[in-house]
């Protein structure tokens, strides 16, 4: 019966038949008054989870019904292999590095540009590239794999 | 006078919007133009008319002279305003205008020419008898040059794109053993930025303001300046925060009149006409070093306007006719103060890499002294081709401490959901005390960045917004997918009646 809510890394518990006086004013715009003071909301969706605006701070919310019984996990990276991805949508400018090479933390890998600005992307780790993935030139997604390092 | 028939407006984004309504303004008919990215911009849309032009890329569309000539021809614009980026600043561009019967609304493509490389405006502002900061005048490639200037000048050096502007293509570099790729990537993403990967090295002046003066000129010779701009808040070189007047000069009242009086001697020298903006940076001690020209509308013109009461946009399209320029330099005053902001896609808390998306809610401020130049509205979909900027906001007030607070307020009213932005941050700066207090310098953010408090935890407003995230999402998907759930009022009412448990 209880929703499974987590905003940032901590799980609320949520009991949605206690609902404070709220009111969508406009699509996604929450005017709640609680206790004589008035709050604004704003919740916009971002990638299977949504974005809640109030008061200048910004919460990521993963809201999941209990019934669909959805699960959104997040996997970390550790040691091993590990993926290099696009920091952002753009285009690959510049691979800095070959399969083979021995790279060090801090080391520039590739180059990926998007609205006109370059970034660096740069090896998380000492390690040694076992794959390239993309080239100069290609278009690029948000994190789509560069290259792979161990 | 009888001014055009019909611009065309050679730009996206905030600029075309901003271009267009000055246009209205004067009840000249708008051309926008547009590629496949834009078809659905805010510009497209305000202006009486519209061209396609091509592909998204800017190489393939809003960089396309040929294209952008054929569109004015076949729509009959008699003239064109060029913006600020694209081609603003491309002297063959502006010549191809005038070989073609438009009008180019900015400086003649000769002067283009004489202030567009940065090497060659330093030796018209040594003509004219003006500072310049310490470097070389010809473009460097050969690394072996470079690390013999560089050597010489001393380290810090700072590499600039021969063609640039707005902070491509430039490199801070603090030892040898950097230069050679940081001349790499400066040359690199001047290439594709400008299409010529010269580059020039130069002293650093560590720790300095950027104040520039806009000037406004008519083909008569009549020149005045407008005064100056802070422009010290920067990051990666892009200007983030302006000013009218600079905090400078309640302490150094001179400066305007010594820093305006030597922008104009550069600009004669250069047979300027039309608005242009040249670039200051001053040092510790109040001596200005004349850094370079621009040679179009800037994107922070309207905090001048704001302070002084003159329309740029007007006069630009006035003198561009060929009209008189109808302000004496002794008319000119400054009222106020006026910041502006500026509003991109990109995360703060990512290292500012760019965001884009879909613009789900925006809620623009109003009330007392606040102007938004923006392209956005809510369903707006940012391009990530383009620049990350979003909008400007401006405020204006009696004074600055005034104009900070009111800033602040506009800015904690300014909404934009579905595109992570900068306004958290620009919110945090009005709350600074170095800002506060006027010590501004064009490392203000990074030092900004280490001393910011950081925001305490709010545990019941997180608390709501999970509840709110929550009754959010079960509403959607009790409307049926998300898709019709999009009415308003649906949830409203749905729980203000209170039924929230019995649906469980």
């Amino acid at each position: 019966m209880n929703w499974r809510v987590v905003v940032g890394d901590r799980e609320i518990p949520i009991d949605l038949a206690k609902l404070p006086d709220m009111r969508e004013v406009e699509p996604g715009v929450y005017s709640v008054l609680q206790d004589g003071r008035s709050f604004l909301f704003r919740v916009a969706p971002v990638n299977g989870a949504v974005l809640v605006s109030v008061a200048g701070r910004d919460y990521k919310v993963v809201a999941s019904d209990p019934r669909a019984g959805g699960r959104h996990g997040r996997h970390t990276l550790g040691e091993g292999r590990q993926n290099i991805g696009a920091p952002m949508p753009g285009k690959v400018i510049r691979v800095l590095v070959a399969e083979g090479d021995a790279v060090q933390h801090g080391q520039g890998l590739a180059v990926v540009e998007a609205m006109k600005m370059q970034n660096e992307v740069r090896a998380p780790r000492d390690g040694r590239v076992v794959a390239v993935k993309a080239k100069a030139g290609d278009a690029v997604t948000a994190g789509a794999v560069l290259l792979t390092i161990e | 006078m009888s001014m055009f028939r019909k611009v065309l407006v050679a730009n996206r984004g905030e600029i075309a919007v901003r271009i267009v309504r000055g246009l209205h303004e004067l009840r000249i008919p708008a051309l926008a133009v547009y590629s496949d990215a834009d078809r659905d911009a805010l510009h497209v849309r305000m202006a009486e008319e519209a061209a396609y032009i091509g592909a998204a890329p800017s190489t393939e569309s809003y960089l396309r002279i040929d294209r952008i000539i054929e569109a004015a021809h076949r729509h009959g614009a008699d003239a064109v305003h060029p913006g600020y980026g694209f081609l603003s600043e491309n002297a063959e561009f502006a010549a191809a205008c005038e070989e073609e019967g438009l009008v180019f609304i900015g400086p003649s493509a000769q002067s283009i020419k004489r202030l567009g490389s940065k090497t060659a405006a330093r030796q018209l502002a040594k003509a004219a008898g003006v500072p310049v900061v310490p470097g070389t005048e010809d473009a460097t490639r050969e690394a072996e040059e470079a690390r013999r200037i560089a050597a010489e000048l001393g380290y810090p050096v700072l590499l600039k794109a021969a063609a640039g502007g707005g902070g491509k293509g430039m490199r801070r570099v603090d030892s040898e053993d950097e230069l050679e790729s940081a001349i790499r990537d400066a040359s690199s993403e001047a290439e594709r930025a400008f299409g010529s990967g010269e580059v020039y090295i130069e002293k650093l002046i560590v720790d300095p303001r950027h104040i520039e003066i806009q000037l406004i000129g008519d083909r008569h010779g009549n020149l005045v300046h407008l005064g100056e701009r802070e422009c010290s808040i920067q990051r990666r070189h892009q200007k983030v925060i302006e000013e009218c007047p600079s905090p400078l000069s309640a302490t150094r009242p001179e400066l305007r009149s010594a820093m305006g009086e030597a922008a104009v001697a550069v600009a004669r020298e250069a047979g300027y006409f039309n608005a242009g903006t040249a670039e200051f940076i001053v040092d510790r001690d109040g001596k200005f070093y004349f850094l370079e020209m621009n040679t179009r509308l800037q994107v922070e013109h309207g905090v001048t306007e704001l302070v002084t009461g003159v329309d740029l946009l007007h006069l630009q399209v006035l003198v561009a006719a060929g009209g008189t320029l109808p302000l004496r330099q002794t008319e000119i005053q400054w009222r106020g103060a006026a910041i502006e902001c500026r509003v991109c896609a990109e995360d703060p808390e990512a290292g500012f890499l760019p965001t884009g998306g879909r613009v789900a809610q925006l809620s623009e401020p109003g009330g007392p002294g606040v102007r938004v130049d923006s392209g956005l509205y809510a369903g707006f979909e940012v391009p990530f081709e383009y620049d990350p900027m979003l909008s400007k906001m401006m405020v204006w007030a009696g004074d600055r401490a005034t104009a900070i607070a009111r800033c602040r307020r506009a800015l904690e009213e300014y909404a934009i959901t579905g595109v992570k932005t900068n306004l958290g941050f620009l919110r945090h700066i009005m709350d600074d005390p170095e800002f506060i207090a006027g010590r501004l310098h064009t490392g203000f953010i990074p030092g900004f960045l280490e001393r910011r408090p950081r925001e305490a935890p709010c545990p019941e407003l997180e608390d709501m917004a999970a509840l709110i995230a929550a009754a959010h999402v079960r509403a959607r998907n009790t409307n049926g997918n998300g898709a019709g759930a999009q009415r308003q009022g649906s949830v409203s009412r749905w729980l203000a009646n209170g039924r929230a448990g019995v649906l469980r």
